[in-house]
């Protein structure tokens, strides 16, 4: 049940011994498959534990599940746990609030509505498998979809929901985390001083249990009693909460988040740069270029891959952003910090764990859309160029 | 793996040598081990493990502590129980939550337990912690070893400085807080705030806000409900009096400190104990916290008061507020209608129906020497132990609070509190029918959160809470849930 | 560089100001910026670790009053939480902290372990699973569980049915599906398995675990942990192995060495750097590691993590000082892991996908 991904797979191995039938010892039996034995055990631990969780929670989505004294009950009620989410009485809490368009709400979904359009048009021009062209629609439904949505939320004066949230996160958090990454890690591949204990000191914030960078930043951020304090008083904002301030709330959770993941980056993106071989940069010296073309013609392009596994990696990690809400505001003021997985979170501790798969898998949706997007057309391509 | 194995075998035999516990000494419950589920810390969980220690030696019983964090503790035990692995015996939470668990017939029914025993003396237990919160559906499941119900607290010295009588409507409460605002009240001269109540969202916001309009939506009688209309189980949310609870909970933030909107009970809590707040909504720990070392500057100042009243209370008709007269308010006292809310309904115990017989048995008896008043008379008056008064002998005999620390005067103003608290026929019963999580937690705390983070207006608010219990009540089945509410309420027929 | 080296700095002011005088060197503006970000970012990484450590020392009331910023000088320390956790209930904490080492030790030796094999394995060898026989097996183990949780017949029964009609299935039809998957496919199947919030596999998990014994059991979070974090493993070891010039490998091979032998004797020494960074990343991701730990396990097997969350005392507000102590607590072995295995780390390679 569990290896047909590889027997499926199997050709004969070409090295194999053709004809002669003769009892092999049981180290050659285990070279002999070694092809299925490197990956089976990964394949198999995948598809045990994580397979079937996820089919489970599936059916949960698409029903209401009760806990009882036998167990439990499953009571199938079709999309009505995603119906809620668009339509139903979610729709604030998901989407967010719609009135009507303003211009500049206008003006910006037209700019992605038209680039979408002509990036379909282009790959159609170009040729494209039927598969290919249907994930570019889904990608390009999604990116027009996302612009729609925060033109009418935000852009026009509403607020938005727990989506718009989430990818503020995600976005905002891992533009700066790679900034900041790869400039560190820049700075710490010229030659310095104390080189191994900058690198342990930058990448301590990795270390801490998430939970424990969430409480660490309520104290700290707190403006009565933080360490702050004083400085809040002093520049006149004693009176200000950015707690109860939609917009300062968001950014806190995003420099908290900052602050955890930046080493992430920071330590995968030195290792890359380190890698570089110095002969092609000093050539680039010696012609006489400056640090900014010898960093855009030589550098750069050796580090696109890892930057963009590790920017995979991270986006995956932060669209499940929950921790740091959770502690430092519960989703508040309102709903104004609260990510897709905490709303699923605040859902699954009612009990409601109809909505709360609902909600999740929504996010999976997005993410596998946003992820494989950038996978395909982002990373593959800069692995295609080299 | 074989070496992998080998060590690890040796690591957790090496752990169970050291961290073993030998057995106890001969006692009727030897080689009975009873499992209990809390929340951790030395609130509520250490006077358990000390009481604990002592029942083993008394009875050979082993009883060990588990603690969970308490976000997770209510769905740790119920999948603990409803899937079979029964790993628990007892769980230590919320009398509120036990009625899902009931309802699914998780839950030992501890009334034959309690009709044997001899000891606990169960008439000595408050009315409504003995008739509402320990039952469900008539039937005794639970065992109280703390009392929860919210009170105001407010400072005698600065109420009397200020030439301040203490509030007894929520109209006074905030011309109190406003009178007192911005004074100095723990000599660091800075000025402090005239009230604090906590107001950040998925925490307890919705038990401030039913205390703050039960006096308004509930006048009949315990029997009444706050939340629903018992006859038809319609949400009776969306009127004039919710309207008016919601902004005046959100009017009181003006005299609060300016993050209050990211306060939790523990924020607010550490303010009173450092002295800087008037007035507050809290539950009786304020008297035992406020004799702790730590609580210097409030030792003898912060005293209690039964929830404030309103002169209106809400026509359930029309939906709209009427004057309080003998006919709209049978129980006003002096014109004004108070309910208190017994929110949370306090910590107990509860049995799993699954335990084998023995094991509930000393479960049983273990709880029951919680209760018992040799045992929480002085519990309750600890501080630390998170344990409030709920029996009578505890709330009459003030030298027990004198020899905690109280003075007498401070000990008879709590104790008069919790009394004329208790006692009041229209005590209001907090949720206490399935998903109640769901209607409050998640809806009403969130509709409330958006008001109070102006994302929307009190109308808004109310409507959305309105539809949003709708739904679940009809997800839950409405006559079930009718059913259900109306024995929580203690109406049986 | 050699050119430079003795000559008098002819250069102008401006020159010897910003460019480097020789490679290896910085130029004095740049190592004037240069250190000035790095003392400012360590000062923002350090501040708030400073902050929980002295709050470790303090009373309840430094931390309620108003803040107070130096041990000795603000405020007297106190060891009052330190001594609440290492000796009042040393029995919990030392049971945790065990606890704690023990699962992250071996759900990261069996994470790294299995996860580089795979991860080899995409590297240097091409699979071709078919995509319709994928699809059938997951249709039909849906299938499987719909019945299950639906007409409620042991779960037993209806997998051994489900995966016999699979093998059927394959034999007779399996050969019809002509659309296959590459390696790329299995590893963005791989990672996706990471994207699905794990709050909403928790039931679905424990009750699987539940059914076969391993609720609170060492090997039952061992093996979650394992799961949880083998498509990092996988991911990021791939990256390194394509890396690795094959060329030894196919000379070894020549030599009549087996595929194993090779793996262990030659890919995985050269990947030391890589191995070891990815094994200082799952070891953090395992130890610190909550959710799955509060779900599955009950008092046997519970680890830090939860002793931080068990530290917001919900109405009694939060014990920042206890809640500090176990942060403090918790850092200090990854550190030290850290830089035992910073060595590793700094010899330079980590991805090695730059030298392609």
């Amino acid at each position: 049940m569990t290896s047909q991904v590889v027997t499926l797979g199997n050709r004969p191995e070409p090295s194999a011994p053709a004809v002669v039938p003769y009892k092999e010892n049981w180290s050659e039996w285990l070279d002999r498959h070694s092809r299925q034995l490197f990956i089976t055990p990964a394949i198999v631990m995948i598809l045990i534990f994580a397979i079937f969780p996820t089919i489970a929670s599936l059916i949960i989505a698409f029903s209401r599940i009760r806990l009882t004294g036998g167990g439990y009950t499953v009571r199938f009620v079709g999309f009505q746990n995603f119906y809620k989410q668009f339509v139903g009485n979610e729709q604030v809490h998901f989407l967010g609030k719609f009135t009507s368009m303003s211009g500049l709400g206008w003006f910006v979904s037209a700019i992605f509505i038209g680039t979408m359009l002509w990036w379909l048009y282009k790959a159609l021009k170009q040729g494209t498998t039927v598969i290919g062209f249907i994930g570019r629609l889904i990608t390009a439904a999604m990116v027009i979809g996302i612009a729609l949505l925060l033109s009418a939320t935000v852009l026009s004066g509403n607020q938005w929901g727990t989506l718009g949230t989430t990818l503020f996160f995600v976005f905002l958090g891992c533009a700066i985390q790679f900034f900041i990454g790869l400039g560190l890690a820049f700075v710490c591949s010229q030659p310095i001083r104390g080189r191994s204990f900058f690198r342990v000191v930058f990448f301590i914030p990795l270390m801490i249990t998430p939970l424990g960078v969430g409480y660490a930043f309520r104290m700290i951020a707190d403006t009565t009693k933080g360490p702050f304090a004083p400085a809040w008083q002093w520049i006149g904002l004693g009176n200000f909460a950015w707690s109860s301030d939609p917009w300062a709330a968001r950014f806190f959770i995003v420099i908290g988040d900052s602050w955890q993941w930046i080493p992430f980056v920071f330590v995968i993106m030195l290792a890359a740069l380190e890698n570089i071989s110095r002969e092609q940069i000093e050539a680039g010296h010696v012609d006489g270029a400056s640090s900014w073309q010898i960093f855009r013609e030589i550098t750069w392009p050796q580090i696109i891959p890892v930057a963009a596994t590790v920017m995979l990696i991270r986006v995956i990690e932060a669209f499940k952003i929950v921790d740091l809400p959770n502690i430092m505001t519960s989703g508040g003021p309102g709903i104004a910090t609260e990510s897709m997985t905490l709303h699923a979170v605040f859902a699954w501790r009612a009990n409601d764990y109809g909505q709360s798969a609902a909600v999740a898998y929504l996010l999976l949706f997005v993410t596998v859309v946003i992820c494989s997007s950038f996978f395909n057309y982002v990373v593959l391509n800069q692995l295609r160029k080299k | 793996m074989f070496l992998k194995k080998a060590i690890l075998g040796t690591l957790l035999a090496g752990a169970a040598a050291v961290f073993g516990v030998t057995a106890a000494s001969a006692g009727p419950y030897d080689g009975v081990t009873v499992k209990i589920m809390t929340r951790p810390g030395k609130v509520i969980a250490q006077r358990i493990i000390d009481r604990g220690e002592e029942f083993s030696k008394a009875t050979g019983a082993k009883i060990v502590v588990t603690e969970v964090p308490f976000a997770e503790l209510f769905q740790k035990i119920q999948t603990d129980w409803s899937t079979g692995t029964n790993s628990i015996d007892v769980g230590v939470f919320a009398s509120g939550w036990a009625v899902e668990l009931a309802g699914a017939g998780l839950l030992e029914d501890l009334s034959p337990y309690v009709a044997k025993d001899t000891k606990l003396d169960v008439n000595d237990i408050a009315p409504y912690f003995r008739e509402i919160n320990q039952k469900i559906g008539g039937k005794t499941m639970l065992i109280t070893i703390d009392g929860d119900f919210q009170m105001i607290y407010y400072r005698k010295d600065i109420l009397e400085k200020a030439g301040l009588q203490p509030p007894k409507t929520w109209e006074d409460y905030l011309a109190v807080a406003k009178a007192i605002h911005g004074q100095d009240m723990n000599g660091d001269s800075k000025p402090d705030y005239g009230s604090c109540i906590f107001k950040k969202r998925n925490a307890q916001s919705y038990f401030a806000i039913s205390t703050v309009a039960a006096g308004l939506v509930q006048s009949k009688g315990t029997g009444e409900g706050l939340f629903f209309d018992a006859k038809t189980m319609k949400p009776k949310i969306n009127n004039e009096a919710w309207a008016t609870a919601f902004r005046l909970y959100k009017a009181t933030g003006e005299f609060g400190p300016p993050d209050e909107l990211n306060h939790d009970i523990g924020d607010t809590r550490a303010l009173v104990t450092s002295g800087r707040c008037g007035l507050v909504i809290d539950w009786g720990d304020i008297g035992p916290l406020s004799i702790e070392p730590d609580a210097k500057v409030i030792k003898d100042k912060m005293y209690a008061a039964i929830n404030p009243g309103w002169k209106k209370v809400l026509d359930t008709a029309t939906g709209k507020l009427v004057p309080c007269d003998a006919k709209s308010c049978p129980y006003a006292v002096d014109g004004v209608n108070y309910s208190p809310f017994g929110a949370f309904g306090g910590w107990a115990g509860a049995i799993n129906a699954k335990s084998p017989a023995k094991v509930k048995q000393a479960a049983y008896d273990f709880l029951s020497y919680m209760n018992q008043a040799a045992q929480s008379n002085v519990d309750v008056t600890i501080g630390w132990t998170g344990y409030n008064a709920y029996r009578n002998s505890q709330l009459d005999n003030i030298d027990l609070w004198v020899k905690a620390g109280f003075s007498a005067d401070a000990a008879k103003n709590y104790l008069g509190a919790i009394k004329s608290s208790l006692n009041n026929p229209n005590m209001s019963s907090d949720f206490r029918i399935p998903g109640a999580q769901q209607y409050t937690g998640v809806i009403l705390d969130r509709e409330l959160a958006r008001y109070l983070a102006g994302e929307i207006t009190v109308e808004e608010a109310l409507k959305n809470i309105e539809t949003g219990w709708e739904e679940v009540t009809e997800d839950f089945g409405r006559d079930k849930q009718r059913d259900l509410y109306k024995l929580s309420l203690g109406i049986t027929n | 560089m050699t050119t430079l080296k003795h000559d008098i700095d002819k250069r102008t002011l401006m020159q010897r100001v910003f460019e480097p005088r020789r490679m290896g060197r910085m130029a004095p503006a740049t190592a004037v910026i240069v250190y000035t970000v790095l003392i400012l970012w360590a000062a923002f990484v350090i501040f708030p670790i400073y902050w929980v450590v002295i709050t470790s020392f303090k009373l309840p009331i430094h931390v309620n009053a108003g803040p107070v910023y130096l041990p000795f000088i603000d405020f007297t320390p106190s060891l009052h939480a330190w001594n609440y956790l290492v000796v009042e209930s040393f029995n919990d904490t030392a049971r945790s902290y065990l606890n704690s080492i023990i699962i992250s030790l071996c759900a990261t030796a069996l994470c790294v372990a299995i996860g580089s094999m795979a991860a080899y394995a995409l590297a240097r060898i091409e699979y071709k699973p078919r995509l319709g026989v994928i699809l059938m097996f997951v249709a039909l183990l849906a299938g499987a569980m719909a019945v299950v949780g639906l007409a409620g017949i042991d779960w037993r029964i209806v997998f051994a049915a489900a995966g016999a009609l699979f093998f059927l299935l394959v034999r007779a039809i399996g050969n019809r599906f002509k659309r296959r998957l590459g390696n790329g496919d299995i590893l963005f199947w791989i990672i996706s398995q990471r994207i699905l919030p794990p709050i909403v596999v928790i039931i679905p998990i424990y009750m699987m675990f539940q059914s076969v014994g391993l609720v609170d059991t060492h090997l039952g979070l061992i093996l979650a942990y394992c799961v949880v974090n083998l498509p990092i493993v996988v991911w990021l070891m791939h990256d390194f192995f394509v890396t690795i010039p094959i060329d030894m490998e196919e000379s070894a091979q020549l030599d009549g060495a087996t595929r194993f032998a090779i793996f262990w004797e030659i890919v995985l020494p050269l990947t030391k750097p890589g191995l070891a960074a990815t094994t200082l990343l799952v070891l953090i991701l395992n130890w610190n590691e909550y959710l799955l730990a509060v779900f599955l396990s009950t008092s046997n097997a519970q680890t830090m993590p939860i002793l931080v969350a068990a530290m917001n005392a919900g109405d009694r507000g939060i014990l920042w000082w206890t809640m500090c102590v176990v942060i403090v607590v918790m850092i200090i072995p990854v550190i030290a892991m850290a830089v035992l295995l910073q060595r590793f780390i700094a010899k330079g390679v980590l991805l090695g996908a730059v030298k392609g």
